[in-house]
């Protein structure tokens, strides 16, 4: 028997603001938080980026966490007071953390590179987040590039399906790194400008950084301690398009798949779905394949679409839990999220939902695909 | 010329891990991408216009100028001959 | 269930030639992939319809360093021009897409990352995993490679009936 899964707390960092309220404010107005880089020391100084607007010692101060700690693990301790708050929990008891990371501690690294990387591996920057909170069983990292926070709520889902827990936090935290930056930057894959996702004159992504954390329980859980569940995890998917290392199928297969497998599990039609989150990166060949798989699924009937990384940028391993709290607060305040710096149609893509829209969503898909064709969709449904 | 075609050789052959090619195996005319040629994909294009930076001093801005500048070793040498800074 | 270890140091490139000699990209590939590609070969070879593409197979790979000797050369690379071919195996699951891509497995891919070989979690992990009605079976790596001459790397293909 397959419990149903409700969340109960959400939290969130990122480039648009500290905390839901925030989130929710720049979201409904339209307000990016991509700029010209302000904190990160790098070279690479002409790209725009979603940073968070926040020195390392200003986050650390809202939390009082020892400001030498890597400012991934310093983003994600007020998302997970956030989620666990407004969960009714004061800690981490009888849970487990997953998070999902690919820089963990390295933006302090670089600085001190080779000396500490002998021993610093990313898993280090959750260990330190679940310490500073206290109380969980456990915690583990998942590392699947831009689809690790999408991953991570999945991973959580499966221990509440399996009985072995019946409350889980999951989500993820990324900073950014020069080291990163010039990764995104030799694969010329970055723009120079802000990112213009499904637009025909699209050239690139901006990297962006935040972290998001949900409390995950079964539906039984939630209602024997009296929580109210903000939304329904319906459904969700995984595969691998098993076409490249970083670049995506011109059919798409692997987002299709994940987006099939989510539906299915869902007991959802396509036209049941209100509203796409996309991944929608901004560079040529996501949008494109992306459109694609989209449209296979489905059909002429698309339903609103928009990428929100056009407001934080793309925060990589956090960008499926940062992602699917804007689909909760979609869902819980009846508004979609509009696509920003979107101008011109381009016929290889989808076009997305470029004005502000007010509307009852009840069930909402979210798309985070990873490279090495990790390819994971999530479906947020209304609690009732 | 024949000699910077060497060089370009070699140098290919050990930025794109061609294991166990020599230059001997590389004709000068024949497609570096497709199926036909050495199988060389999108990454292989970004190394090869680090390459071009790198050893000549030519940067090229996006890779679509590479596709076409990489067409074969042949054409390769003589866009590096005309435009090397190095 | 098959069970597959490479010992530590031992010849990578004569290992390829002994169970592939047919993927030139092998050599494009870090250590961790490397290894990951070679213990699915050891796994799967004269397997009845290997190329057939496939999304009941998962792929789970287990480490502690995860590409951590690749990313000190790519590291060392930013000195003066990052390496977009080394940059592209800075992610510790990069060795699932190449499995993926070499296999064609469209079923799902994950990498974890452990302080060291906690049988008891990784096993947890991969029974979570199989809470996929589609996945019958899976490879599962634990790949710890701290260089480039010198790993742990043992892998099982287990199937969802070993797990009862």
């Amino acid at each position: 028997m397959t419990p149903d899964i409700v969340i109960t707390g959400a939290g969130v960092v990122s480039a648009i603001g500290c905390g839901k309220t925030d989130t929710l404010a720049a979201l409904r107005a339209g307000r990016s938080g991509i700029a010209p880089i302000r904190y990160l020391d790098t070279p690479l100084k002409e790209y725009p980026v979603g940073e968070v607007p926040l020195s390392d010692a200003e986050i650390a101060a809202l939390t009082g966490a020892p400001v030498q700690w890597p400012r991934t693990t310093l983003l994600a301790i007020p998302a997970l007071q956030e989620a666990l708050a407004q969960a009714g929990l004061r800690d981490g008891q009888d849970m487990m953390l997953i998070s999902g990371t690919t820089v963990g501690g390295m933006d302090r690294t670089e600085k001190s590179f080779p000396q500490y990387s002998r021993d610093h591996s990313c898993g280090s920057s959750t260990d330190l987040a679940a310490l500073f909170i206290g109380g969980f069983d456990d915690a583990t990292t998942l590392s699947t590039a831009c689809s690790s926070a999408a991953n991570a709520v999945i991973f959580g889902a499966n221990l509440l399906r399996s009985g072995r827990y019946k409350r889980v936090v999951v989500g993820g935290s990324e900073s950014l790194s020069s080291y990163h930056l010039h990764g995104f930057h030799s694969l010329m894959i970055l723009d120079r400008e802000p990112c213009r996702p499904f637009d025909a004159t699209r050239a690139g992504l901006n990297l962006g950084e935040g972290a998001a954390f949900l409390v995950l329980e079964t539906a039984d859980s939630a209602a024997e301690r009296g929580a109210k569940p903000l939304a329904r995890l319906s459904g969700f998917g995984n595969a691998c398009d098993a076409f490249h290392q970083t670049a995506s199928s011109a059919d798409g297969e692997g987002a299709f798949l994940a987006m099939s497998k989510a539906l299915q599990m869902a007991g959802l039609l396509p036209s049941d779905i209100d509203y796409v989150n996309a991944h929608g990166t901004g560079t040529p060949n996501n949008d494109a394949s992306e459109s694609a798989a989209l449209r296979r699924i489905f059909g002429a009937d698309l339903p609103p679409v928009s990428s929100t990384k056009a407001f934080t940028g793309h925060t990589t391993s956090a960008s499926g839990s940062i992602e699917a709290v804007f689909c909760l607060l979609a869902l819980q305040h009846g508004f979609l999220p509009p696509q920003l710096h979107f101008s011109t149609p381009d016929p290889s893509c989808i076009v997305p939902c470029h004005s502000g829209l007010s509307a009852t969503p009840r069930h909402i898909l979210s798309n985070a695909f990873g490279f090495g064709g990790n390819d994971t969709s999530l479906i947020f449904s209304v609690y009732e | 010329m024949d000699q910077l075609i060497t060089e370009l050789k070699l140098k290919v052959i050990d930025a794109l891990n061609l294991e166990g090619m020599t230059p001997e195996d590389m004709d000068d005319n024949a497609p570096l991408f497709g199926d036909e040629g050495l199988g060389l994909d999108s990454i292989d294009v970004l190394e090869l216009i680090v390459l071009l930076e790198k050893n000549y001093g030519i940067r090229l801005k996006t890779p679509a100028e590479g596709k076409e500048v990489f067409k074969s070793i042949a054409v390769m040498a003589d866009y590096v001959a005309a435009n090397r800074t190095k | 269930m098959k069970h597959v270890t490479i010992p530590s140091g031992a010849s990578l490139p004569e290992l390829y030639r002994q169970w592939a000699g047919d993927y030139p990209k092998f050599f494009k590939m870090d250590t961790l992939s490397k290894l990951g590609f070679l213990l699915t070969e050891m796994l799967v070879a004269g397997e009845e319809g290997r190329f057939t593409p496939r999304e009941d197979r998962a792929v789970l790979v287990f480490s502690r360093e995860g590409c951590l000797a690749n990313d000190r050369h790519y590291a060392a690379s930013m000195a003066d021009f990052p390496s977009p071919a080394l940059f592209v195996y800075t992610l510790p699951n990069i060795v699932t897409g190449e499995i993926a891509i070499r296999n064609k497995y469209a079923g799902e891919t994950s990498a974890f990352l452990m302080d060291g070989l906690n049988q008891s979690l990784l096993w947890d992990t991969v029974r979570q995993s199989f809470q996929d009605p589609v996945t019958q079976s899976a490879i599962v790596a634990w790949i710890n490679c701290p260089s480039d001459t010198e790993w742990e790397a043992q892998a099982w293909l287990i199937e969802r009936n070993d797990l009862m």
